[in-house]
């Protein structure tokens, strides 16, 4: 099976390790967006400075976000490595990390969630087959209830303490970033990254667990803000509708829809990916917005997931309608402008054919008995290789424009 | 180069980063496309493919992972979540039967 069109059967690269490591980080938060939602709209209702402020049901803020959300999240966790049994622990343990901890304990739960889980992994492959028939429940239940019970206590005890402490310290990075005005270059970092699918890893198993402290701490954050603004991609597949190849132009519409309403970020990665360069259109529409997001000092009360303008406007601090806004529109613009510059304005011939990392791509993409057939041909379509696969290639992406044209029409 | 008829597809499962979102929007596309055919589509998150999964799609970004978590398994990597042509090899071929080289 391996071949040029599926290099390795194993996946060891670096980019798809760091993605699985993200992938977990993500995987722990993204089933439970919606209690951070639910506890997002709580805060913004009913704090102090919130939409109709009540002291009685304000009180539901606080227990949500130090022990609700964590808890799930150390349950979500457990519940990957092993488990409805690996759940149970997770969470038993997460309480421990929770208990008189002054800041929202995300980090700690994603840590010892899995942890304790895994412990109990090892501890029930151990015994496999070794419990005598009629005791299996009793050792089954108190296997997990002293191995979940020493880990709440471990967690008091150390590893609570230990990432309060870089819990804190990462929130105080955020600050001085925020302080000096940096913030913006963070973008530098979260577009590329983002195109190749560590979006989720990096909004919800980093932005999400300081944005929530930030929240706790000043009603808002801007934290969520930064990876999900759905205006750089927006601006993107504006600039493909007007400039792109033709082949491709029929489908912008319908992806704009699915990403800006829909909040599937994932649908414009390909058009960043077919044209690499375009990466420096969505760091500087990124730039722009997060820059216009700090001035203006808005921000949203949780993570709005998906990244779709309705949660944007659902989630946004009530002081930061028109922060909001702009950012997103600015950001737009200015990925709009920087990507139709790069596109040449569709007036650059190359551009109507399809770049060789295109070709790259689009030659994986394809199925391999077609390529077969053309090697049969003769090395012509070598000799003369980029031209031909560039034309292959068109040909693919064409269908492909006819075909969602043809599903928009339906 | 593994082949397989598209008669032999029960279960198709599209695989994302997260399982909840762009996975969701390709697998009720294309369970819509394969109504009639019987075929079950699912999605789920890249790193818990189902053991039952006859055949998997996933984005060429995430395939090394797919690979990595469901070795034996056929996968066809896609470029674009709209249309894309290795998708809709996939369709003809469970519609119409016919062989698929994955």
């Amino acid at each position: 099976m391996a071949s040029t069109y599926t290099p390795q059967v194993t996946g060891t690269g670096f980019k798809a390790r760091v993605q699985k490591v993200g992938g977990y980080l993500a995987g722990m938060v993204m089933p439970n967006i919606g209690a951070l939602i639910a506890w997002g709209l709580i805060t913004a209702l009913f704090i102090p400075v919130g939409w109709i402020p009540n002291e009685n049901l304000a009180q539901l803020v606080d227990p949500m976000i130090k022990y609700l959300l964590p808890v799930l999240i150390g349950y979500t966790g457990g519940r990957m490595v092993h488990g409805q049994r690996g759940a149970v622990v997770g969470a038993v343990a997460t309480f421990g990390v929770v208990v008189g901890a002054d800041v929202p304990m995300f980090l700690g739960a994603m840590i010892i969630g899995p942890l304790a889980a895994y412990v109990l992994k090892l501890f029930d492959t151990a015994i496999e087959g070794k419990v005598r028939p009629g005791f299996e429940m009793l050792i089954d239940n108190f296997s997990a209830g002293i191995i979940g019970g020493a880990f709440a206590i471990l967690g008091k005890l150390a590893i609570g303490p230990i990432v309060e402490g870089l819990t804190k310290a990462a929130g105080n990075g955020v600050d001085w970033l925020l302080d000096h005005s940096l913030m913006p270059l963070v973008s530098v970092l979260v577009e590329p990254a983002k195109v190749l699918f560590m979006n989720n890893a990096i909004n919800h198993g980093v932005f999400s667990p300081l944005g929530v402290q930030q929240v706790q701490e000043q009603g808002k954050s801007i934290l969520f803000m930064i990876e999900s603004n759905p205006g750089p991609g927006l601006g993107l597949l504006a600039a493909y509708l007007f400039f792109g190849p033709r082949s491709l132009r029929p489908s912008a519409p319908a992806a704009m829809i699915i990403h800006f309403l829909g909040g599937i970020h994932e649908i414009y990665f390909p058009y960043v990916l077919m044209k690499p360069r375009l990466i420096l259109a969505m760091i500087a529409g990124g730039m722009a917005g997060v820059a216009t997001f700090m001035v203006t000092g808005t921000g949203t009360v949780a993570s709005p997931a998906p990244g779709s303008i309705f949660a944007f406007a659902a989630v946004t601090a009530r002081d930061g309608y028109v922060g909001m806004i702009l950012g997103v529109v600015i950001a737009a613009l200015v990925t709009f402008g920087v990507a139709s510059l790069l596109l040449g304005f569709g007036k650059l011939k190359s551009d109507q054919e399809l770049d060789p990392a295109e070709e790259q791509v689009a030659d994986e993409a394809e199925i391999p008995h077609q390529r077969t057939a053309d090697t049969a041909a003769g090395n012509a379509a070598d000799t003369t290789g980029h031209s031909a696969g560039s034309e292959r290639a068109a040909e693919g992406t064409d269908r492909a424009g006819t075909d969602s044209n043809r599903k928009e029409n339906a | 180069m593994a082949t397989i008829n598209g008669k032999d597809i029960r279960k198709l499962v599209v695989a994302c980063d997260a399982g909840m979102g762009s996975s969701v929007m390709l697998a009720s596309t294309l369970r819509k496309q394969l109504g009639k055919s019987g075929v079950t589509v699912e999605h789920s998150p890249v790193n818990s493919i189902p053991a039952d999964a006859d055949l998997v799609v996933c984005h060429s970004g995430l395939a090394a992972r797919a690979r990595s978590v469901a070795p034996s398994k056929p996968i066809v990597p896609f470029q674009v979540f709209l249309g894309d042509p290795a998708v809709t090899k996939v369709v003809k071929a469970i519609q119409q039967g016919t062989d698929l080289n994955v």
